[in-house]
């Protein structure tokens, strides 16, 4: 137990270190918070043009939908400054021979991994979900209480820790291709699909999003809940999170033991 | 010179198809990527029985064709050409017996190639998944062709303006996010501009992006007659010698301005 309290205390030191680093690029810092709320802006287009040919979406209104984006924008915020370290894992990593080193330090390499992201840029996102998420609340006339707000603190980290979970997992693929940043991305994604009612699926899609990569937890069952709509799938949230981070680390360990260096 | 220009494009080509699973995985964002649209707009029909006049077959043939044909809206040669200013590549480039131009272009052509090679696999592996409708007659996919062949030169144009921005600017980023979002936009990539307001769509109607992806797929779905065609063909070619001429101009006159870090 203290050792992977160690490990987390380590985790964050380098997080501090190459945040610092990144305060060096302002500029570049702000056109790329810039940029991402451009990007997502593409996307409320899209379902603000849906909300004009339907009144709702399976039950679900406008405004109820933006929040749910809201919430989503949340925790791909903290999971991009969180985690997305990994998608440096094949190209910087082990490509060039730089894991080796990594192997080497007293901690978790995993660890090392994902505390040297540089995905402060990520900021943008955070911005733009907590902005739509309060105006949503107020719209929708939700009352915030200290309990919501607790609420969304703790399943908004939940949300970030399966997303960021999920990555792990697929980033154990970078130890054969050298290069899984696409592999990742590709999965990753798939939370995109959490962002509308799961309604609106076939079944396949609603198992893959529920059981399989369980990316309904991240935003949509919270979401439900503050909506009032379901009251107790989001406390399943936390358990997940938990699973999947112990499968990821078992199968990360398992992926290292079989680990051959490119030997650049 | 078309040769030369061939030969860069299939040197570029080959390039890309070292690494089979970029193929793969290309193919498969494609899809996951469909996915949302798609089952958004069923939910819509299947309340409403109705999608924006749109049927529901046409609604998922428009989708899968967009994220079939996108390559040729979105693309991103401007980082090449940002990415060669920034380490003085370019200088060897300029010095190339060919224009810079045409030299870009050819690769340009490459990897459109090789992006609509992943093009027409989503497609195909689509229909498996969904109902697909083809092409009312061999004219109208055959003026289909037409009108995304007409759309290369054009977003070729775009991506030149935007990565001579290299030349002052070191991030050039945030503006090929910029641009990729105004054309998602306004090509009809993210929604067909017939469901969007009607003052969107007078915009839309003026702006040279909607013939990118738009109004091929409608013509494709046999929606535009073809007296209108040739307007959407003709105003094709004089946008394209309009950001021709801005391209060659701002490229020209920044060339000339700026000194290169020593590569």
């Amino acid at each position: 137990m203290t050792k992977a309290l160690d490990n987390i205390k380590l985790y964050f030191s380098f997080l501090s270190a190459s945040l610092r680093e990144m305060l060096i690029y302002r500029l570049d810092c702000l056109v790329g918070m810039v940029s991402q709320i451009i990007t997502q802006l593409v996307e409320i287009i899209f379902i603000w043009i849906v909300f004009q040919n339907t009144e709702n979406l399976a039950g679900w209104n406008f405004k109820q939908i933006l929040l749910l984006y809201g919430i989503t924008l949340i925790s791909v915020a903290l999971k991009t400054f969180l985690f997305d370290g990994l998608y440096e894992l094949g190209p910087t990593y082990i490509r060039n021979g730089e894991f080796d080193k990594i192997l080497l330090r007293p901690v978790h390499p995993i660890i090392s991994i994902i505390g040297s992201t540089k995905e402060f840029v990520a900021f943008g996102y955070l911005v733009l979900g907590l902005i739509m998420t309060i105006i949503m609340f107020i719209e929708l006339a939700i009352p915030v209480t200290a309990l919501l707000i607790i609420k969304i603190i703790v399943f908004s980290i939940c949300g970030a820790a399966i997303i960021g979970a999920i990555d792990t997992i697929f980033s154990i693929t970078s130890f054969w291709t050298h290069r899984s940043n696409e592999i990742i991305w590709s999965f990753d994604r798939i939370y995109t699909f959490a962002q509308y009612p799961i309604d609106i699926y076939n079944k396949f899609i609603k198992i893959l999003i529920t059981v399989i990569l369980p990316f309904a937890f991240v935003a949509y069952y919270p979401t439900m809940n503050y909506l009032g709509m379901d009251k107790y799938m989001l406390y399943l949230s936390p358990l997940i999170a938990i699973i999947l981070w112990i499968i990821a680390v078992k199968l990360w360990d398992l992926a290292l033991k079989k680990y051959r260096s490119t030997g650049t | 010179m078309l040769k030369t220009m061939l030969a860069l494009a299939k040197m570029q080509f080959n390039q890309y198809n070292i690494y089979k699973s970029n193929f793969y995985l290309w193919t498969l964002n494609r899809i996951i990527e469909v996915i949302v649209y798609i089952f958004v707009w069923q939910a819509i029909y299947n309340q409403t029985g109705d999608a924006g006049g749109f049927t529901i077959n046409q609604l998922v043939t428009y989708y899968i064709l967009t994220v079939s044909i996108r390559p040729i809206a979105l693309f991103s040669i401007n980082s090449d050409i940002a990415y060669s200013i920034r380490n003085g590549k370019i200088n060897k480039e300029l010095l190339n017996p060919i224009s810079y131009f045409q030299y870009c272009f050819g690769v340009n052509l490459g990897e459109m190639a090789f992006a609509l090679v992943i093009g027409i696999a989503t497609f195909v592996i689509c229909s498996v998944f969904w109902t697909i409708i083809l092409p009312a007659n061999l004219t109208s996919f055959i003026l289909f062709l037409i009108v995304i062949m007409l759309g290369i030169p054009l977003t070729f144009f775009i991506e030149v303006i935007v990565g001579t921005v290299g030349f002052y600017s070191s991030s050039i980023w945030g503006m090929e996010i910029l641009k990729d979002a105004i054309i998602s936009i306004f090509s009809g990539i993210i929604a067909p501009i017939a469901l969007f307001p009607m003052w969107f769509q007078k915009i839309a109607n003026i702006l040279p992006f909607k013939d990118l992806i738009y109004t091929p797929i409608n013509i494709w779905l046999g929606q535009v007659p073809t007296n209108e065609i040739i307007f959407v063909i003709l105003k094709q070619l004089i946008w394209t010698i309009i950001l021709y001429v801005i391209a060659k101009i701002f490229f020209n006159y920044s060339i000339k301005k700026i000194t290169i870090n020593g590569g």
